[in-house]
């Protein structure tokens, strides 16, 4: 069995991967039966939330983008935060680290493979967010053709390939959070250190990217490229901000997986 | 000092050291700091093909962090440790292939059964079939607890399952910390036996405990450690108090200790807990018994030096003050 195998195979005994899993899988549930139940109109251009999120009413692939928009905030990253805490710290604190360690498995490899798994994790669970979302949308209040941001429309499929792609781009900011995680689980034998304190480190970026006098920051926080998805929804798609997040996205996962890599292949295991 | 001892002074991690049996784990220099604190000091050690080799040591003599360096688990700020050919950090990988062993309390997934575990972290060194895991398992008495989860194990049941992944790929080198420990008599009774039969086997076993008994129960070869380093290491049969100490009980034992404190030829008499300790060799003991029942002190029992054992020795090593100690 392979390192990421064997990963894998441990995730799937930890009830708590299961609470996340039905966890991305209701949302979409109560996001549209709430629409479904509410009489409330979109609000008055100007005001109010996203507009788009009021058309679900009238066409159910837009629930996966409310699901989307309103978890990449706090609940994406936060199971991104869990998944990679535990890749070390989690099983430090757990003495099982050092049974794993005493087999003859290089650690930069065994790093990676949790690195992997970890991200994995997130990416099952942003596809049941998103086959929920679709099978929630399109029972309740089905699908038609989709209306872009800059006002075209689009054939369903077209609409689900966008949806689809958005979704991979919300995987890859989210790997950027579980390398921060694992960065931080390499640094301590706690995990719940190292969740808070890539959660902290993640809300952080979050205040200062809401605050007009950081705004030389915001290129650099890789918070700031969150929604930068919603530029697929343009047409013409506008790459430019999209390419800015990957490669904010990239610039922070090579370093901080190296980081990682380099905290953990001289650390001593006392846990 | 018996024959076979090897101090720190004398002590070299050679091939003569074994009686021409192969080396199988040595430490060279090997020294391990925690920011101030130096928790294994130059540290020297053979350990021989076959041996059972005890690795004793009081509380916070270094025991663990050695055999952490050991394990690769940790990394040493000077020296080295060397399994069969290969060094460890270096070769940490090689090395670990003919090693099996756990420091501390053995862990596992609790939400796995013991089955399931042992086929997981078993076969990260190679292939591991269902009948080996059987056979491990009831070498080890957990083959009817084999399908529960770990979660669900006792401390004792949790090392016998540490014994079991140790011995998975029947590796030349077992490691085992404090194996008997939270387990019942009969355990302890069981985990000996089978400590034993591997070193009949021809398995290298290096054995860390705070059990004396155990070590001169099971172990052919033991090194005594004091402050991070090996104050003293040989043959179990030949490590006897340094001192060269008579121990002696008598009926009156305040009386008992001025008279003997004008014996000619002893180098120092002093009360331990129950003996009176009188320094100076075996040959002391015809003449410390006539002048006692010449002064009408009933003797009720004489130890000489070559009859105490591990015990003695250990408390001696153990318990010399920092200025006394082995350079």
């Amino acid at each position: 069995m392979s390192h990421i195998g064997r990963e894998f195979v441990k995730i799937l005994f930890q009830k708590r991967t299961y609470f996340g899993w039905v966890g991305l899988f209701l949302i979409p549930w109560l996001v549209t039966i709430a629409m479904r139940l509410s009489n409330e109109g979109p609000p008055p251009p100007g005001e109010g939330g996203p507009q788009f999120v009021f058309l679900i009413t009238g066409n159910g692939l837009y629930v996966a983008l409310a699901s989307l928009l309103s978890l990449i905030g706090f609940l994406l990253p936060l199971l991104a935060s869990m998944s990679g805490s535990q890749t070390i710290a989690g099983e430090a604190e757990n003495g099982t680290l050092r049974t794993v360690l005493m087999q003859p498995v290089r650690r930069g490899a065994l790093l990676m493979a949790k690195w992997f798994v970890a991200n994995l994790y997130i990416a099952i669970g942003l596809f049941i967010l998103l086959a929920s979302s679709l099978i929630a949308g399109g029972s309740i209040f089905g699908f038609d053709r989709m209306l872009l941001v800059t006002g075209q429309t689009v054939s369903v499929g077209h609409g689900i390939g966008l949806i689809c792609v958005a979704y991979l781009f919300a995987l890859v900011a989210m790997t950027t959070v579980v390398s921060l995680a694992v960065a931080f689980s390499t640094l301590t034998n706690s995990g719940l250190t190292a969740v808070a304190a890539a959660l902290v480190l993640v809300i952080i970026m979050l205040v200062l990217g809401g605050f007009s006098v950081f705004d030389f920051l915001e290129p650099y926080l890789f918070t700031s490229h969150f929604n930068a998805w919603l530029d697929f929804f343009s047409d013409p798609i506008d790459w430019g901000p999209i390419g800015d997040a990957l490669a904010n996205f990239a610039v922070w996962t090579v370093g901080l997986t190296l980081i990682a890599w380099l905290v953990f292949r001289r650390k001593d295991i006392l846990s | 000092m018996p024959t076979g001892i090897q101090t720190p002074a004398t002590f070299e991690p050679t091939l003569d050291s074994c009686d021409d049996r192969p080396v199988v784990l040595s430490a060279h220099d090997l020294t391990k700091d925690f920011k101030k604190l130096r928790a294994v000091d130059r540290l020297n050690l053979s350990v021989c093909r076959g041996d059972v080799f005890g690795f004793l040591g009081p509380n916070g003599a270094g025991k663990t962090t050695t055999i952490r360096l050991i394990f690769g688990l940790a990394y040493p700020t000077s020296g080295y440790v060397q399994v069969l050919d290969h060094h460890v950090p270096h070769d940490r990988q090689e090395a670990l292939r003919h090693m099996g062993g756990f420091v501390e309390d053995p862990m596992f997934y609790g939400n796995m059964t013991a089955r399931r575990n042992l086929r997981m972290i078993g076969r990260m060194r190679g292939e591991v079939d269902e009948e080996r895991i059987t056979e491990v398992l009831e070498m080890v008495g957990l083959s009817e607890r084999g399908d529960s989860k770990v979660g669900g194990y006792s401390h004792g049941m949790r090392r016998r399952l540490g014994i079991a992944l140790a011995l998975i790929h029947n590796p030349e080198l077992v490691i085992l910390d404090e194996p008997t420990s939270g387990l019942d008599p009969q355990g302890m009774k069981d985990v000996r036996e089978l400590i034993r039969t591997l070193g009949r086997q021809g398995t290298t076993v290096f054995l860390s405990s705070h059990l004396l008994h155990e070590v001169e129960l099971v172990c052919n070869r033991a090194a005594i450690m004091r402050k991070g380093r090996v104050v003293v290491q040989g043959p179990v049969s030949a490590l006897h108090p340094t001192a060269n100490a008579v121990k002696i009980l008598t009926g009156d034992q305040r009386r008992a200790l001025e008279v003997l404190r004008g014996l000619v030829g002893a180098q120092g008499v002093d009360e331990d807990e129950e003996y009176l300790v009188v320094r100076g060799g075996d040959e002391l003991v015809p003449e410390a018994v006539r002048r006692l029942v010449a002064d009408e002190i009933d003797v009720l029992a004489v130890i000489p030096a070559v009859e105490q054992g591990l015990e003695d020795m250990f408390l001696e090593l153990t318990a010399r003050p920092e200025e006394k100690g082995p350079e």
